[in-house]
């Protein structure tokens, strides 16, 4: 009975010995290799700033805009004033007829064309429906927004005018309707602006802890593949005998480096951004430490497959852009393909995508994103299987060809004596 | 070296480099694979233009036939879908914080009551920028809505008053705004960022083969037999190297341009040529920047990360979901800088809106510009594939 708890008491004692050797060999190894150093602390360093500084404007003021005139009436050229004076967009020019305004979007000195037809003010003052007609460049879609929310505005605007001028309360009859039957408003509930930097960076920050860590234990594990005897992932050495001294060792390593950098990250660059951060501090620290064990045990088990330090950088930067697509930010979830929703399970980044934006920009509780946050530990579970089974099959691979190369030795040396 | 003997080189080196191209396999991955990953993954994932049936919850404080058709007319609309109807608003605003509704349209109470008595009832919607195409995309809806339900009311008054329909919409709606987008009518998000991003992946692609080809050269110490081979001119054995690479990359450019215009019918009002040509130099420029990442970081790993982290950066540089014009102005030079740049403005003039020619060479002559580069750092990167030796 005393030898056995003596034996557990030492098994459990060795390995946490084992595993802090390497938490510290591993930690050595992420600071000796400057490939690794660029993926771990120079792009989340630099890519969240580039990335707000890109995005920072928000959103298009003085978007270009010609108009063309062909009623030339006080009407017209006070609607042209107007929108003129809206932040969003900037007239650049009026010109004489169409073929004129084509030339200057087809020369990008304007990106849209605002057209009034020869009886626009002859119809208003008629008391009939005036049609303006907007012609817009799709080559970005923030124009097209731009211009049409801003000549909207002013055609409302002039509108409501117009009727009081038109009949001064003169009929009770047509009052009642030429007054807004129903009026509407609309708000928009969070991140207010509209604003581009606020909808896509926290998405591109959350991402960015994914693919860094992908990239930089990826390209640690083809190191070892690289370096060791045997182009295994395991050195072969007295402390890396026990599966889960190793997986706890290393993600150990990882997980306590990206805590600066989320720090960093999620804390620190909002901030000098302003982008929002609505999410309670607890909350997205519970939410974030089973994406990052998602995230850290998933790139260990993809390292197993990692033959050569480059191959990650060739075969995962370009998913980015998928991973991105996927996690319904930009294209909304509820039209992704069924089969497409499915591989994005795959990756924490779509739950933690979602999840993150929610808390951080709309301010959701755990309760909000308990999907998320379950199927983020769900899969940090299987990961974390999946890497102990890598590293298990990594052991016995090398074991097996330490015996083997020591039978071959030894045969070797018994044709030696032969001789 | 004559010119027969230099094109007798450029053949050796380009045979011996299918031959590597052929035998490792992630080559045939960055080549082929994960372009055409990308293209199903795109077209496939954008295939109905424009997103349909997003979630919206209806607070209906009313609960009358008005109210009720209000409703219902709403989720005729294709793009959005009654997900969910309530009387509370904070179990709505709830909903959309669990991502379950992107946005809440609200009917006050005694709305119907109200609206036919003009007592101007208002409605309210609620969108969650958070997610921004979805929310513009409601917004247009709902507003029609409103509109809608406004101008319904109003004619129904109207008419009972004896006025006639175009004398009310006159009152009603004394301006109309009437939207023309050229070349895209539809909205199509297909065609607003497949056109860029499917290119961008080839230009990442090309950075990325260009680099590891080279630096593979260095890292396993073979650069000094690919240089004699060329006769020791870096001009011959690069161009030899990069030929096959160049061949492959400019089929699959093609082919996307294939699915784009041909299969997916997305706007082409210039006719192949203009395009194929922008694609064809998209490769090569991108090609050259290549060779400029790794004679500027004659590491492979430093090289690729510097090939990775450019490629990645260009998606949102070159101004296709955020125009560059309203970045800050250091960023609208930087953004000269990146071939896929370049390209987007080809096919804004020529595929979307099928401009002159005229107007677009300027770009054109930007991708040109690029095959400078490799010229520039040739040098350098002949003393690192001589002497440069791999440290780990």
């Amino acid at each position: 009975m005393m030898k056995r708890e003596y034996r557990l008491r030492y098994i459990i004692k060795e390995g946490l010995q084992d595993t802090f050797y390497i938490w510290k060999d591993e930690l050595r190894n992420v600071f000796k290799d400057t490939g690794v150093m660029i993926f771990f602390f120079l792009v989340p360093f630099v890519y969240p700033l580039l990335y707000s500084f890109i995005y920072n404007n928000e959103v298009v003021h003085e978007a270009k805009m010609v108009v063309v005139d062909q009623s030339d009436s006080y009407l017209s050229r006070e609607f042209t004033r107007r929108v003129n004076a809206t932040p969003d967009v900037e007239i650049v020019g009026v010109c004489a007829d169409m073929a004129e305004a084509k030339k200057m979007l087809d020369e990008k000195k304007a990106y849209g064309i605002l057209l009034f037809p020869s009886d626009y003010s002859k119809d208003l003052h008629a008391g009939r429906q005036a049609t303006v007609s907007l012609y817009c460049d799709m080559s970005a879609l923030l124009f097209y927004k731009a211009f049409l929310l801003s000549a909207t505005e002013v055609s409302l605007d002039m509108g409501k005018e117009l009727r009081m001028h038109n009949n001064p309360s003169s009929s009770d009859k047509m009052d009642q309707i030429t007054v807004d039957p129903i009026p509407y408003e609309s708000v928009a509930l969070f991140n207010t602006q509209n604003g581009f930097a606020s909808f896509l960076v926290p998405a591109i920050l959350i991402l960015v802890l994914q693919q860094t860590l992908i990239l930089g234990i990826g390209m640690l594990g083809g190191t070892a593949r690289e370096k060791n005897r045997f182009h295994s992932l395991v050195p072969v050495c007295r402390h890396f005998s026990g599966t889960l001294r190793i997986v706890f060792g290393k993600s150990l390593t990882y997980l306590l480096l990206y805590v600066v950098v989320c720090i960093w990250v999620l804390a620190v660059v909002p901030r000098l951004f302003s982008l929002p951060q609505l999410g309670d501090p607890l909350t997205i620290l519970l939410f974030l430490l089973p994406y990052l064990f998602g995230c850290i045990f998933m790139s260990m088990m993809l390292s197993g497959f990692m033959t050569s330090r480059e191959s990650p950088m060739l075969v995962f930067v370009f998913t980015s852009v998928i991973l991105l697509f996927i996690s319904g930010v930009s294209w909304p979830e509820a039209s992704i393909p069924p089969f497409w929703k499915a591989v994005g399970y795959l990756f924490p980044s779509t739950p933690g995508i979602q999840g993150f934006i929610r808390i951080n920009t709309t301010g959701a509780s755990l309760y909000e994103v308990a999907h998320e946050y379950r199927v983020l530990w769900i899969q940090a579970g299987i990961y974390f299987i999946l890497s102990c089974v890598i590293y298990r099959y990594q052991i016995i691979r090398s074991r097996r060809l330490i015996i083997k190369q020591y039978q071959y030795m030894k045969i070797q040396r018994m044709m030696r004596k032969d001789k | 070296m004559t010119y027969k003997e230099s094109l007798h080189r450029i053949w050796l080196i380009a045979r011996r480099e299918v031959h590597r191209l052929g035998t490792q396999p992630i080559y045939f991955f960055c080549m082929l694979i994960a372009p055409a990953i990308c293209v199903i993954f795109f077209v496939s994932l954008m295939h109905e233009g424009l997103p349909t049936d997003l979630p919206v919850a209806v607070v209906d404080m009313d609960n009358s036939a008005t109210s009720r058709n209000l409703i219902r007319q709403l989720d005729a609309f294709e793009q959005t879908e009654v997900y969910m109807k309530t009387m509370s608003f904070s179990e709505a605003r709830r909903e959309m914080q669990k991502g379950n509704v992107y946005g809440i349209f609200y009917i006050p109470s005694d709305f119907e009551v109200e609206a036919t008595s003009g007592k101007q009832p208002g409605l309210s919607f609620y969108t969650n920028g958070t997610y921004l195409i979805a929310a513009s995309l409601l917004f247009r809806d709902m507003k029609t809505m409103s509109v809608l339900a406004g101008a319904a009311v109003g004619l129904q008054t109207g008419q009972a008053k004896g006025y006639t329909e175009a004398q009310i919409m006159g009152q009603l709606q004394p301006i109309v705004i009437d939207t023309h987008p050229i070349g895209n009518p539809w909205l199509n998000y297909s065609v607003y960022l497949n056109n860029t991003v499917l290119p961008g992946i080839i230009q990442l692609m090309v950075f990325l083969v260009t680099v590891f080809g080279i630096g593979t050269e260095i890292k396993y110490s073979t650069s000094r037999k690919w240089l004699s081979m060329g006769g020791n001119s870096i001009v011959v054995s690069l161009l030899g190297k990069l030929l096959p690479q160049t061949v492959i990359f400019t089929v699959v450019g093609f082919m996307y341009c294939a699915v784009l215009y041909g299969f997916g019918s997305f706007p082409l009002n210039s006719g192949w040529l203009p395009m194929l040509l922008a694609m064809f130099l998209l490769v090569l420029s991108s090609q050259a920047v290549g060779v400029f990442m790794i004679g500027v970081l004659p590491t492979l790993r430093l090289g690729l990360s510097f090939a990775s982290l450019f490629g990645m950066i260009s998606f949102s540089i070159v101004g296709f979901s955020f125009p560059v014009q309203g970045m800050d102005p250091t960023l609208q030079a930087l953004a000269r800088l990146f071939p896929l740049r370049h390209y987007f403005l080809i096919y804004v003039d020529q595929a979307l809106n099928g401009r002159e020619l005229f107007y677009t060479l300027g770009e054109y002559a930007w991708l040109l510009g690029f095959l400078v580069l490799p010229f520039l750092i040739g040098r350098n990167l002949k003393r690192a594939l001589l002497d440069f030796k791999y440290l780990p």
